[in-house]
């Protein structure tokens, strides 16, 4: 049973997405993207609740274990909250005219086989297969970066698919090296199992630690394009920035965690090969260069969508940063991390959509008293950047607190100071931005009508998991996330 | 074949795709560089022959055909369309002379033949000269990516970056599982794709090279 799900999992996408491909009319679409992404989201928790029950299960070169898991459920319940948001935004985006009445539908045909790439890569237990998935979500998104066809997001995209795939490929070239370095541990490798990152884990003490280095820093450069880890982040904060609502928080709350867990897998794999000083080196480097090369950025940026880009980059680099310190509770806090952040941003992104449609504008100098014109939509706006900012009591505060417990436990003071002062200039930096926001009077030009509905919905989904999370952790959300630090850890 | 010989074949091949390389990277014109990456495919799908007849992959066959059909023929074909529709006049704009490319080139090369020499033991996984070979490639095809301005010398060095991952991956002893480098080759051809697509439609609408863009920026 469970195994079957395996597979119906990234088919469900895609069959809503050629069923998007038959018709025109707006509202049998937007019933499809909802209605896909609910069955997507009961599938997943089916297939939690069997995996809870009884382990990691494959099928073929698909696989799922509890890290899998922990990425899943983040991009499910996010689709779910972009469906939902979608339905009132491109009623809003049509009238503007941002958004073509006559292309709507391969607009939602591209967004749902973007998430069937991105439920394979999450699900891939074949290195190979996880990374054809991931220059999958390449080429879809690039097409959805560029889709309201103005030159700028037409350059965004360019920007974003040529560093990307470049960057992938390098992904490709330590993979490769990583399977020659198993070809040569295991004569008899080769055929359907070569790749497989479960039977790679059982031989990988064994590997050659001389080519294991080599290919995970490929890796790193690799997937740590995709992920936004500094210095190969150029491409995100133009792509953010230009794509169309949705598809940013797809972006960022989703597509740049799942590279993530392409380097949790390398890295798997590299600790047991070369030891764990070494993973652990590379992460913190290119932690630490993202926390330190956003930072500025973030300070000084005016157009909010790029704001919430460049922080992203500084988010990652925390989970790398959690990644690196390691031990049980760097790894936990890292995961969570990846969970708090992605929920957060994508409400950040939602907030900052439904602003940017009422001032018909993304510089924040112009975004001024939304808390006048809308109430509820101005404090979602406000949740979403104190918890960004890592204000307790919500989520990020909690997992950004164990990835610093966990750099004080180890002893990298270094580390620890840096992020520390970054953290704090960034807190500072944020809620002056949002503040600057909410408050004040609002310019004549800000469109005073009613908060629409179905945004609003999208939105206190995503603000009420981000509140719970905060304030605790159910025991089954902590179960996966507690067994998923015990296969990274070991 | 005997192993030997393979070896030297290979290491031939080797030296060839560098000198290809060079030529993509020394490039004055847009269609001097589509041929060099075509050649270049060429020869991979040689490397591929080769390899497939001494160790008797079948699987090998396969990528080698798979190769020669897009690699070598269909995706410059696209490139020279594109070139044609786009109707460009100034071709090449490398970002820095290109003696200084050709010098970086250089140190590439050595840097990759002496990182591999220091790793002993994955001789025994890669055939020949494979490893560095391919290390250069990729890293050359990124250098070409980030000296030139335009879109199409770009692609260019795009396709060149994967030929040196696809040398390595073929030279590997046992070679990848097919499926994997069927899925690879399907990728590149959709990213090539959308690529061409986006560089036309810019071209028709602000009537400039999509990598000279640059108003976004901070």
């Amino acid at each position: 049973m469970a195994e079957t799900l395996l597979w119906v999992l990234p088919l469900v996408p895609t069959v809503t997405a050629l069923l998007m491909l038959t018709t025109r009319d707006r509202r049998l679409l937007s019933a499809l993207d909802v209605g896909g992404s609910a069955v997507l989201v009961a599938l997943t928790l089916v297939l939690a609740g069997e995996v809870a029950a009884g382990g990691p299960r494959a099928l073929g070169f698909l696989r799922v274990d509890d890290l899998g898991l922990v990425f899943l459920l983040l991009l499910v319940v996010l689709t779910l909250a972009v469906s939902i948001y979608t339905v009132g935004w491109l009623g809003e985006a049509v009238a503007v005219g941002n958004m073509k009445a006559e292309s709507l539908r391969s607009y939602f045909a591209l967004v749902h086989a973007f998430v069937a790439t991105m439920v394979v890569t999450v699900l891939a237990d074949n290195l190979g297969v996880l990374w054809i998935a991931m220059e999958g979500t390449t080429i879809t998104s690039a097409i959805l970066i560029g889709y309201h066809g103005h030159h700028h997001g037409l350059e965004a995209a360019w920007k974003y698919i040529i560093v990307t795939t470049i960057g992938i490929s390098f992904g490709l070239f330590g993979t490769v090296l990583v399977y020659a370095a198993y070809a040569a541990a295991v004569p008899v490798a080769g055929g359907a199992g070569a790749l497989s990152w479960s039977a790679i884990m059982q031989v990988a003490p064994t590997l050659d630690p001389g080519i294991v280095r080599i290919g995970f820093i490929f890796v790193m450069i690799g997937y740590g394009t995709k992920a936004g880890l500094a210095p190969m982040h150029l491409w995100l904060p133009d792509a953010h920035s230009q794509a169309p609502t949705p598809v940013s928080a797809l972006l960022s709350g989703v597509l740049i965690k799942c590279a993530l867990l392409g380097i949790i897998r390398f890295q798997t794999i590299a600790a047991a090969a070369c030891g764990p000083a070494f993973p652990t080196q590379v992460l913190l480097v290119f932690g630490l260069t993202s926390v330190v090369v956003a930072t500025p950025f973030i300070l000084a940026q005016h157009d909010i969508k790029r704001l919430l880009g460049y922080h992203s980059v500084e988010h990652v680099g925390i989970v790398a940063l959690g990644l690196g310190f390691g031990g049980p509770v760097g790894t936990y806090g890292a995961l969570l991390h990846v969970v708090n952040h992605g929920v957060t941003k994508a409400l950040a992104f939602f907030a900052a959509g439904t602003a940017i449609a009422r001032y018909g504008s993304r510089d924040m100098r112009v975004i001024r008293g939304l808390l006048a014109v809308a109430p509820i939509g101005a404090t979602l706006l406000m949740l979403a950047a104190l918890s960004l900012a890592g204000v307790p009591p919500f989520s990020i505060f909690v997992s950004e607190l164990m990835v610093l417990r966990a750099g004080i436990g180890d002893r990298h003071w270094l580390a620890v100071a840096i992020f520390l002062a970054m953290v704090v200039v960034i807190l500072a930096g944020l809620l002056h931005h949002a503040g600057s926001m909410a408050f004040g009077d609002p310019p004549v030009a800000a469109g005073r009508q009613r908060e629409a509905r179905s945004p609003l919905l999208g939105m206190a989904l995503l603000a009420a998991i981000m509140i719970l999370a905060g304030l605790t952790i159910p025991a089954s959300i902590d179960g996966i996330l507690r067994r998923a630090t015990e296969i990274v850890v070991d | 074949m005997s192993a030997e010989t393979v070896h030297t074949v290979i290491d031939d091949l080797g030296a060839l795709l560098l000198f290809t390389m060079i030529l993509i990277v020394a490039a004055s014109q847009i269609y001097r560089a589509i041929y060099a990456v075509a050649a270049q495919s060429f020869l991979i799908a040689v490397a591929g022959a080769v390899l497939a007849a001494s160790t008797g992959n079948a699987d090998l066959w396969v990528i080698a055909g798979v190769t020669l059909a897009v690699k070598a023929v269909v995706l410059p074909w696209v490139l020279h369309r594109v070139v044609q529709r786009m109707n460009v006049r100034r071709e090449v704009e490398p970002v820095i002379p290109v003696a200084a490319t050709l010098a970086l080139t250089v140190v590439v090369v050595v840097m990759s033949f002496q990182l591999s020499a220091t790793l002993g033991a994955v001789g025994r996984a890669i055939t020949g000269n494979a490893l560095p070979v391919g290390i250069a490639l990729t890293l050359l095809g990124v250098l070409v990516m980030a000296t030139q301005r335009t879109a199409l010398t770009q692609m260019v060095g795009l396709f060149a970056s994967e030929n040196g991952i696809f040398f390595t991956a073929m030279a590997v002893t046992q070679g990848m599982p097919l499926i994997i480098e069927i899925g690879v080759i399907l990728d590149v051809i959709l990213a090539a794709l959308v690529m061409a697509i986006m560089v036309l439609r810019v071209r028709s609408t602000v009537d400039a090279d999509i990598a000279d863009l640059d108003e976004l920026r901070g």
